[in-house]
């Protein structure tokens, strides 16, 4: 209400504002409209030209309207959940999930930051022997975190009878990080590919394989250890 | 604010705007926007514009022909781009790398927001994972670059922050412990292309121990970075 009334007296104030200059105006055009007749009077007008002070300008009362540029909605990052399954070398298959953030920094290169965790299945040791626990509980815990590039290899287009399609794409991907398991952190490098497909602009949804590969010598010889995750994963651009 | 969001309207001054089914180069062409026609800029990813034509069709537009086309009252639509310029002057970095912190692994990422051109102010984490024992140290300092509009600028750094430093078990003092550093360094950075950079940097620690004397570590790191 009070607002309105507000309103109300500014958009009169700016309207008497703007008929105050404009009468100036037509006052001014007045003057100019006179025009010298004969030579006198041309002369006259000369002297008066100079003796005069220069004609003021006039000085715009209303402040001019800064246009707002509206700002565009930048979407180049995208965050997300993945569920799947990961083989801990020596250790079964076992679900696995985590979250995830990338920043597309070109149309063809991003970076993805991961953080997930799986639980240690028993090693065919532990099952054939019986009572043996090679880990406690929480040290069967496998967490792990990779910081990676990504390259969008193959984008494209998927099509879902005539009248659907989403736009896709094939990437590969590589990164370091490290992994928690059997209570030590171990450095880890991850690479693997992935599949990306954008129901809309805004939701993707992914199928990802990555190989986390690490030295380990928990069964005495240290070995490189492949743990390959099978993931599908939603994440969302903001 | 109710209702519809108001988008940026911009016109169209070459022959035509071709409009992609999606943002890459390889999308085909589906559409086109006549000369003096206007869009309305929906949004933005990475280097292609999401528009909308008067009629109502949607795609999108690479910006180098959106660089070409201007705002209602006649000025040329900018924006800030991933190129040469962008590297000289940029607010954010980001990037990763790996290196060697006192004969361990190092895993780091840094975020950097720069105050002007020559001055940035840096966050830096990171995780090493030595033979004897494993840590995690963060760091805020200051990052000064010097001739920043060089292809390849030198720059030096000095900050302070904290680390953990977690000792294996086998060793003799097996214990956890929490430390304040402070560091100085320097280092290169390269422009590559785009967005990107590579940073190479070195840094000297010294942790303030709550033992006698102070421990002194070298740190060496490798990576890429991109700015924004």
């Amino acid at each position: 209400m009070e607002n309105g009334l507000r309103v109300l007296l500014l958009m009169l104030a700016a309207g008497a504002l703007a008929g105050c200059a404009s009468v100036r105006a037509w006052l001014d055009r007045d003057q100019t409209a006179q025009e010298p007749q004969t030579l006198d009077d041309l002369v006259i007008a000369e002297q008066e030209d100079t003796l005069a002070p220069p004609p003021r300008v006039i000085e715009p009362e209303v402040e001019r309207r800064r246009i707002k540029r509206p700002k565009i909605d930048t979407e180049n990052v995208e965050i997300g959940v993945h569920y799947g399954a990961l083989s801990i070398e020596d250790f079964g298959t076992n679900p696995s999930y985590g979250v995830s953030a990338a920043y597309h920094v070109t149309e063809d290169f991003f970076l993805r930051a991961e953080l997930g965790r799986s639980t240690a299945g028993r090693t065919s040791f532990e099952t054939l022997a019986g009572d043996v626990q090679l880990l406690t509980g929480d040290e069967r815990y496998f967490t792990y975190y990779s910081l990676s590039l990504g390259y969008n290899f193959l984008p494209g287009e998927v099509f879902l009878g005539r009248g659907l399609a989403m736009n896709s794409a094939f990437y590969l991907i590589g990164g370091i990080g490290s992994t928690e398991f059997a209570g030590d952190h171990r450095f880890t490098v991850s690479f693997g590919a992935g599949y990306r497909v954008l129901p809309t602009d805004w939701l993707a949804v992914h199928v990802t394989v990555q190989d986390r590969v690490f030295e380990s010598d928990l069964l005495g010889r240290s070995k490189l250890t492949n743990n390959i995750e099978a993931y599908v994963s939603a994440t969302v651009f903001f | 604010m109710s209702g519809a969001r108001e988008y940026l309207q911009v016109f169209v001054t070459e022959p035509y705007l071709g409009l992609h089914t999606g943002p890459g180069r390889g999308y085909p062409v589906f559409h086109v926007v006549g000369r003096e026609e206007s869009v309305e800029v929906l949004k933005r990813r990475t280097e292609w514009f999401k528009v909308r034509t008067e009629r109502g069709v949607e795609g999108w537009a690479p910006q180098h022909a959106m660089l070409k086309t201007v705002l209602a009252d006649g000025s040329p639509f900018t924006f800030d781009l991933g190129n040469r310029e962008g590297f000289t002057s940029h607010r954010f970095e980001m990037g990763v790398f790996a290196g060697d912190y006192g004969g361990a692994t190092l895993i780091s990422a840094y975020g950097s927001l720069s105050l002007n051109p020559q001055l940035a102010v840096e966050l830096s984490l990171g995780q090493f994972l030595g033979n004897a024992s494993n840590g995690v140290l963060a760091n805020l300092g200051f990052a000064h670059v010097f001739l920043p509009e060089r292809r390849l600028s030198p720059f030096a750094t000095l900050g302070t922050g904290v680390v953990n430093i977690d000792p294996k078990a086998t060793l003799v003092s097996p214990t956890d412990r929490t430390d304040q550093t402070a560091y100085v360094g320097g280092g290169l950075r390269f422009y590559l292309t785009r967005r990107f950079f590579l940073r190479g940097e070195y840094r000297r620690y010294v942790i303030f121990t709550s033992r006698d004397e102070n421990e002194e570590v070298d740190e060496w790191k490798m990576g890429f970075a991109f700015f924004f």
